[in-house]
């Protein structure tokens, strides 16, 4: 696991200052929580090494191991030992739901680093990563001109994959679409022969896989053998489609895995200087990280932008960081990132990935211009959709 | 001028909950205690047995709720409703929508809150039940329009007079009997029937 403090003991003094790190390394969504520890540590190592501002930031780290009843103890127990005022942490919405009574009874702010389903704005949290209008809907509208209307849905039974399957269902049937089938299966299943089955029989023109952890690489693993048999679901013919899926899961699965799509603000192939440099530090400070992703850059910008505000205004105080954050970009290894003043979410500029055979996403789509988040989708241009501009081309490669 | 409170009648306070074990339920329980209400708690499902009529209001989880918990189909909850709410996921409100709450209570649950969702939750239970019967009560009425033109129909024949003068006979009969005409038309029309029947047996 490298060299990095896992609850490291260093006490917080006048030039250290504590940071919470709250992830699961364990359980049915480890690899993204190790993703998100390793980007927040990473960060804080390489602020202290080199002396990036006056003072050092010491890790207060806890690992609820996957099971979100123990989240709301170990942020107090973060709290209370180190008095810590920022959490980098969470995951899974079930566990940021469940450390809001904590945030709020504390004044603490969590900088919460993953995509999620929206339909929230609390003042103690930043929303470092993409919400649906970020996420799921330019992701929709790239495959939707691109290889048909008719999808079939699969997710992990709780609340990201219904929602994000509920706003692809209402697109798709705006767009005179009709979704084939959905199936949820409960977090960590990896028995997902029945759905293969299905996508045989009723043919979609694409898959929203909005599984989680070992359901989803089951499930393109699977896909890709059903696709080995026929070639009609092969991914150029019929991709899955994820708004979840990383580089280290792509990469563990290698050629299977190659030619389906996903979207985020950060890929870790972007050829420039910026992430070159991010990458050699990620290298430096996690060695043990073979792979990263939007969710490793997202708590290490997280870290960066906490500690950015604290230089700026001289003091640990929560809220003026978070607002220090609405009022400067930070220039993350993707490019200037900004926290939105009115929903405390980041401005974004969503990129569409494809798998290569070696986990990396090749850039095949990005937003025209940084996208303003709207977590309430209240302002989405799906409220005025067109209706099938043109006749669809399916992408041959 | 001073609104009059709304009471929490005494038959209504025993609550039946269904959510997971956790500090939520904790502090709900705190609040029941309080306000003079005593709380039963159920989780995964409501038994297949439960008589919901022996209690005041229904408290269920709309995060982790599904249709499977409830002994009985969405839209029918026989007793006042309170959905727990901690997404606000427009999925999971709709849901609860569906399974009839009446109001509803964001979590976390803390101090405070059980009290005015009960209250708001079991006027708008009954509300909406005055409303059903009246709906029903009228539609019950609409129905019986076409038993008074039988009737009316029938009184013509038989005294041989004009529609006016035969619904003034159907209008008095009503009167006489102490029901309203639409169940006197009924009875008209059944006392026919069974006139004519016995007239085929016969």
């Amino acid at each position: 696991m490298g060299f990095l403090h896992w609850g490291s003991n260093l006490e917080p003094g006048p030039d250290k200052i504590a940071i919470g790190v709250l992830f699961s390394t364990r359980g049915s969504y480890a690899s993204l929580g190790r993703e998100g520890l390793h980007g927040a540590l990473t960060a804080i190592a390489e602020i202290n090494a080199d002396a990036v501002h006056p003072f050092k930031l010491v890790a207060a780290t806890r690992d609820p191991a996957g099971n979100t009843e123990a989240y709301a103890g170990l942020c107090r127990d973060i709290i209370d030992a180190s008095g810590a005022r920022f959490i980098v942490g969470c995951t899974t919405s079930w566990s940021r739901k469940e450390v809001i009574p904590v945030l709020e009874r504390t004044g603490t702010q969590l900088w919460y680093p993953c995509p999620y389903e929206g339909f929230e704005g609390n003042d103690h949290v930043v929303y470092v990563g993409a919400c649906p209008n970020q996420h799921i809907l330019p992701l929709l509208a790239f495959v939707l001109e691109r290889f048909g209307h008719d999808p079939l849905l699969v997710g992990s039974n709780y609340i990201w994959g219904w929602e994000t399957n509920r706003i692809a269902r209402e697109q798709v049937e705006r767009q005179g679409g009709t979704v084939r089938g959905e199936r949820f299966v409960p977090l960590g299943d990896t028995d997902i022969g029945h759905i293969i089955e299905e996508v045989r029989l009723k043919r979609p023109d694409f898959i929203l896989n909005t599984l989680i952890g070992p359901s989803s690489q089951a499930f393109v693993e699977a896909y890709w053998a059903l696709g080995d048999a026929d070639p009609a679901f092969a991914p150029e013919h019929r991709p899955i489609i994820s708004c979840n899926w990383t580089e280290g899961e792509a990469a563990a699965l290698g050629p299977k895995a190659a030619g389906h799509l996903t979207v985020a603000p950060y890929f870790e192939a972007a050829p420039t200087a910026a992430n070159h440099a991010f990458l050699a530090t990620a290298r430096r400070f996690a060695p043990a990280q073979s792979r990263v992703s939007a969710f490793f850059v997202q708590a290490y910008a997280a870290v960066h932008m906490i500690a950015r505000g604290i230089a700026a205004g001289g003091r640990v105080d929560a809220a003026a960081v978070r607002d220090d954050a609405k009022a400067t970009s930070y220039a993350a290894p993707f490019g200037p990132l900004r926290i939105h003043a009115e929903t405390n979410h980041a401005i974004l500029t969503p990129q569409i990935g494809r798998a290569r055979a070696d986990g990396a996403f090749d850039v095949v789509s990005r937003a025209d211009a940084p996208v303003v988040p709207d977590p309430y989708l209240v302002h989405a241009e799906r409220r005025q959709a067109p209706v099938r501009q043109s006749p669809y081309l399916r992408v041959v490669t | 001028m001073s609104e009059r409170g709304p009471v929490l009648h005494a038959d209504k306070r025993r609550a039946l909950v269904l959510h997971r074990p956790h500090p939520t339920v904790e502090f709900m329980l705190r609040q029941f205690t309080q306000i003079g209400m005593t709380a039963d708690i159920f989780w995964p499902d409501l038994p297949p047995d439960l008589d919901a009529t022996g209690y005041g209001v229904l408290f269920f989880d709309a995060d982790l709720g599904h249709d499977e918990q409830f002994p009985w189909v969405a839209g029918e909850t026989p007793i006042p409703a309170v959905a727990l709410i901690g997404s606000e996921a427009p999925g999971r409100i709709a849901w609860a929508i569906r399974r009839g709450a009446d109001a509803q209570l964001l979590k976390p649950v803390t101090s405070g809150g059980i009290y005015s969702a009960v209250l708001i939750a079991s006027e708008a239970f009954a509300r909406r039940q005055a409303l059903a019967a009246e709906v029903a009560s009228l539609k019950q009425r609409l129905d019986r329009r076409e038993a008074v033109a039988e009737a009316t129909a029938l009184l013509m024949l038989r005294d041989n007079s004009s529609p006016e003068a035969a619904y003034r006979a159907l209008r008095q009969q009503a009167m006489a009997g102490r029901l309203s005409i639409e169940a006197m038309a009924v009875r008209l029309i059944a006392l026919q029937q069974s006139r004519e029947s016995r007239h085929d047996s016969a």
